[in-house]
C-alpha cells in the first residue's frame, strides 16, 4: 500500500519538491551574496557599527519580501492542493469504488495516504524552512527580534504544513467536493493560526515581569476628549517578546487610566494641552517641560513588562509545532472515523 | 472446424441454435466423423455467451450420438444424420405444390399463405422442443 | 460454501428514501447471474452493500459468506467493477497494472499483461484518455487479474457502443470459461445480459421482483391466449403474473410448473425479455387484480 500511494502522489510531490529546489537553489546563490556582503560590512566592523548593520539591513528587500510570503503561504498551500483533493478527488471521479475493493481494507488505505503524503509535507515543509531561516541568519541575528518571525522560522512552519495538510483530508472527507473543501480548508487554517497566535501562545508560559523605571525607555502622551493616556515603549530585554507593559504605582497596583490622567492634569499642566480646534496633534511641548513631566511621573509611577525572554524561543518552536501537529493528528483521527465509519 | 453464429431475433434458445447449427453442418457435409467442433472456450470468445450455454448444446449432441467429448482433446464427430431420402423429399413436395394450388384457387393471397405456413411451421418446432 | 451472495432482509435508507427494501436473495456460486431492473431500482445500491462500499441500514447481505469489509481475506475474494469503470486517469496503463500487484497478494500478473496486449493497450497511455471501451475492458482486467472467486459488475456495458458491448462481453465470457468463478452483473437492459447470464434476478423499486435460473424461469412462464374470461377461474397452481384483456380476448402470463391442460388457451413460451418485462411492470402497477373481489381484500 505504501507503495502504492507513492505512485499516486509521486508527481504532486516531486513538482513541489522541483520548485522549492528552484527557491532553494535562488535563495543559495543570493544567500551567499548576502554573506558575504554581510562580511565585508558588518563582520570586521570595529567602529560604527550601527551604520554598517543598517547599511546591511536595506539590502535584500525583494527577497525578503518573497521568502516571507513564501514561508507564509505554503503551509496553507499544503492543505489546499494536498489535503482537500487527497479524498475528494477519489469522491468525485469515483474511484474510490476502485481503491476501497483492493485486497486493502479502507483503514489501512486512509492511514497509509496520510501518512506517505504526510511525510512529504513535512519533510518538504522541513526543507523550506530551512532554507529561509539560513537566508536570514545574519538578518535576524542583527534584527534582534527573534518573536516577529517566530511563525515564520525554524520548525514551526513544519507544524503549520502538516496541520494545513490533515485539515484539508478532513474537510474533503466531509465535503467530498474539491473546491468547497480547498475554500473551506483555507478558512479553517487561518482561522487556526489566528485562535493559536492570539489566544493560546500568550498563555502557553507565564511571561516574566520587570520593573523599569519611567525615565528609561521612551515616552509619549495621547489626548483625547481632556483624558491624557500615558504611552510607553521599549522597556523590555533586547530580542525578547513583550507581552505587556503596564504602569503600576509605587505600592504596585495598577493605576486607572483616570487615576493617570489626573495626575498628569495636576503635575503637568503644560502637557494636558489638548490640540486646538480642527487640529489632531496638538502644539510639541516645551522639551523641558516633557522632562520635568517626566521625572514627575517617575516619582509616583514605574512601568511593569511582562514578557517572554530570549532564551525561551525553542520552547515556543516546539510548543507552536507540536500544537500543530496535535491537532493534526486530531484532524487525522477525525477524517479516519469519517472515512471507515461513515459511508455514503 | 465450423463457426458458429446467432441470429437474436428467431426466438430461438441459443443452445438450440449451436444445436441446429450442427445438424446443418452434418446434412450439408460441412462436417464429418472425426472433425473436431470448436472448444466451449472459444465459442463463448467469440459469440459472447455464457460458457455453460455452449456446454448444454454440446451435451444434447452427445445424448443424440453425433457429437463425444474426448477429456483433454476436444469434442468430435462422431455420428452422421441419415440423408433425407430424395424419393421423400419428391413427394412431399408434389403434396405442397398441390395444396398451395387449392389455397389459392380458395382466394388465398401469397401472403396469407406464407403466414399460415410460418405459424404451423413455429407450432411443430415448438412441438418438437416440448419432446426435446 | 456454495451461496455466492445472500442478502436478508436487506435494507438501504437515504434519508427518508428506501433505495433498497426488505431485499432477500441467495445467489448460488458458480452461476451467470443478470441483476436486472430500471434505472434506480437499486441495483448499485444492492452491489454496493454486497462490497461493503456501504453499509446497510437494515438486514444483513454476506458475500461468499464473508460480512463485507470483514478484512483484506475477504476483499481479496472478490473482483469488483464499479459503474463507469473508474480508473485514475493521471495514472498509465502501466501503472494500474502495479497498483493491482502492489494491492492484492493473489495478483495474477501473467494474466494482467497478456490480457492488455491482448486488448492492444498501450501501456504507457493514461488511462485518462482510453476509449470508453478500453476502460472499462483495463477495469474488468483489473477485477480479473486479483483472481476473485466472484466477480461483481454494475452497468458494465451500459456505456460502451455495440462493438465494444460486444467485445467486453466476449472478455467477460471467455474468463468465465477458462477460470471457475461466478459473475453478478447487473444492467437496466435485459438484452445486454440474456446472452451472458443463466440466472436472473429482477430489481425492481428496491425489492426482487423475481429471481431464478433462467431455463426452469422459461420453462414455467407462458404465455395464454384465449376468449375473454376472469383470470380467477385458472388453476390454483397457476399464478397470474400479467393479464390484458380486449373486448374478446384475454392474454396472460401465467406461471406454473405444470402442464397447461385448458385446450381454451393458445399456449406460447415467452421470451427472457417478456418475463422481465411483466415482472417489472408488475412491480410498478401492484400486482394483478385478479377480480374486483379480490381487490378489494388486498
Amino acid at each position: 500500500m505504501i507503495r502504492f500511494a507513492w505512485l499516486q502522489s509521486r508527481t504532486q510531490t516531486l513538482v513541489t519538491a522541483a520548485l522549492l529546489t528552484a527557491l532553494a537553489v535562488t535563495a543559495t546563490i543570493t544567500g551567499v551574496h548576502f554573506s558575504n556582503l554581510y562580511h565585508s560590512l558588518v563582520g570586521h566592523c570595529q567602529t560604527g557599527c550601527d551604520l554598517a548593520t543598517s547599511d546591511f539591513l536595506s539590502h535584500g528587500h525583494f527577497m525578503q519580501r518573497m521568502l516571507d510570503l513564501v514561508a507564509q503561504v505554503v503551509p496553507a498551500l499544503f492543505g489546499i492542493f494536498w489535503g482537500a483533493p487527497l479524498l475528494t478527488r477519489e469522491f468525485e471521479t469515483g474511484t474510490y469504488r476502485l481503491a476501497w475493493t483492493q485486497s486493502v481494507t479502507r483503514s489501512r488505505w486512509l492511514v497509509t495516504k496520510l501518512a506517505v503524503v504526510g511525510t512529504a509535507t513535512a519533510v518538504l515543509a522541513g526543507a523550506l524552512t530551512l532554507t529561509i531561516t539560513w537566508w536570514y541568519r545574519q538578518f535576524d541575528v542583527l534584527d534582534s527580534n527573534q518573536y516577529a518571525v517566530f511563525e515564520r522560522r525554524d520548525i514551526a512552519p513544519i507544524g503549520y504544513a502538516v496541520f494545513a495538510f490533515a485539515l484539508g483530508t478532513l474537510v474533503g472527507a466531509l465535503v467530498r467536493r474539491t473546491l468547497p473543501a480547498m475554500a473551506a480548508t483555507l478558512v479553517g487554517f487561518v482561522f487556526a493560526r489566528v485562535a493559536v497566535q492570539l489566544w493560546v501562545r500568550p498563555h502557553l508560559i507565564a511571561p516574566l515581569h520587570k520593573a523599569t523605571s519611567l525615565l528609561v525607555g521612551g515616552m509619549g502622551f495621547e489626548i483625547s476628549d481632556g483624558t491624557v493616556h500615558v504611552i510607553t515603549k521599549g522597556a523590555a530585554p533586547a530580542n525578547s517578546w513583550e507581552v505587556s507593559s503596564n504602569l503600576a504605582t509605587s505600592s504596585g497596583l495598577t493605576p486607572t487610566t483616570a487615576q493617570v490622567s489626573a495626575y498628569v492634569h495636576q503635575y503637568c499642566p503644560a502637557i494636558a494641552v489638548p490640540p486646538a480646534a480642527g487640529q489632531s496633534v496638538g502644539k510639541a511641548p516645551d522639551p523641558s517641560a516633557f522632562q520635568a513631566c517626566q521625572s514627575q511621573l517617575a516619582r509616583a509611577f514605574h512601568l511593569v513588562v511582562s514578557y517572554q525572554p530570549a532564551s525561551r524561543y525553542w520552547t515556543f518552536q516546539w510548543l507552536e509545532t507540536g500544537i500543530f501537529v496535535a491537532l493534526a493528528l486530531l484532524a487525522a483521527v477525525g477524517c479516519y472515523w469519517v472515512v471507515t465509519r461513515r459511508t455514503a | 472446424m465450423i463457426e458458429f453464429h446467432l441470429d437474436a431475433s428467431s426466438g430461438v434458445p441459443t443452445y438450440l441454435q449451436l444445436v441446429q447449427q450442427v445438424h446443418q453442418a452434418l446434412q450439408i457435409g460441412l462436417l464429418e466423423p472425426g472433425d473436431r467442433l470448436p472448444t466451449a472456450q472459444q465459442v463463448v470468445a467469440s459469440l459472447a455467451i455464457n460458457p455453460n450455454t455452449v456446454l448444454k448444446a454440446y451435451r444434447d449432441l452427445e445424448r443424440a450420438g453425433l457429437v463425444r467429448a474426448r477429456p483433454g482433446l476436444g469434442t468430435f464427430v462422431v455420428g452422421r444424420l441419415s440423408r433425407t431420402d430424395p424419393e421423400a423429399q419428391a413427394k412431399f413436395r408434389t403434396s405442397m405444390t398441390a395444396w398451395l394450388r387449392s389455397a389459392r384457387d380458395a382466394g388465398l393471397t401469397a401472403q396469407d399463405i406464407e403466414a399460415i405456413y410460418r405459424t404451423a411451421f413455429r407450432d411443430s418446432l415448438a412441438e418438437g422442443e416440448g419432446v426435446a | 460454501m456454495t451461496v455466492a451472495l445472500e442478502a436478508n432482509g436487506l435494507g438501504k435508507r437515504y434519508g427518508r428514501r428506501w433505495a433498497l427494501r426488505d431485499c432477500s436473495l441467495s445467489i448460488p456460486q458458480g452461476r451467470v447471474v443478470g441483476l436486472v431492473g430500471p434505472n434506480g431500482a437499486g441495483k448499485t445500491t444492492l452491489l454496493h452493500l454486497a462490497v461493503g462500499l456501504q453499509t446497510p441500514t437494515a438486514g444483513t447481505v454476506s458475500l461468499l459468506g464473508d460480512r463485507p469489509g470483514s478484512g483484506p481475506a475477504a476483499l481479496a475474494r472478490f473482483g469488483f467493477l464499479a459503474q463507469d469503470a473508474p480508473t485514475y486517469s493521471r495514472l498509465k496503463v502501466r501503472e494500474h497494472l502495479t497498483m493491482g500487484a502492489y494491492l492484492n497478494p493473489a495478483w495474477d500478473t501473467a494474466f494482467a499483461s497478456a490480457r492488455t496486449e491482448e486488448l492492444r493497450l498501450d501501456p504507457g497511455q493514461r488511462a485518462g484518455t482510453l476509449s470508453g471501451g478500453q476502460r472499462a475492458q483495463l477495469a474488468l482486467t483489473l477485477a480479473v487479474a486479483k483472481r476473485p472467486e466472484l466477480l461483481l459488475l454494475d452497468e458494465p456495458v451500459a456505456s460502451l457502443d455495440p462493438l465494444a458491448r460486444r467485445e467486453f462481453l466476449q472478455t467477460l465470457m471467455e474468463v468465465v470459461a477458462s477460470r471457475s468463478i461466478s459473475v453478478v452483473l447487473s444492467s437496466h437492459l435485459i438484452a445486454d445480459l440474456e446472452r451472458v447470464c443463466d440466472y436472473l434476478v429482477v430489481l425492481v423499486a428496491g425489492t426482487v421482483a423475481v429471481a431464478g435460473d433462467v431455463d426452469s424461469l422459461l420453462a414455467s412462464h407462458h404465455r395464454l391466449v384465449g376468449r375473454r374470461r376472469d383470470p380467477l377461474t385458472l388453476p390454483s397452481d397457476q399464478s397470474v403474473i400479467e393479464a390484458s384483456h380486449v373486448d374478446k380476448q384475454t392474454t396472460l402470463m401465467v406461471r406454473t410448473d405444470a402442464p397447461i391442460l385448458d385446450p381454451g388457451w393458445t399456449v406460447t413460451p415467452v421470451t427472457l425479455e417478456d418475463l422481465v418485462l411483466a415482472y417489472m411492470r408488475r412491480a410498478r402497477d401492484g400486482a394483478v387484480e385478479l377480480s374486483t373481489g379480490l381487490a378489494a381484500v388486498q
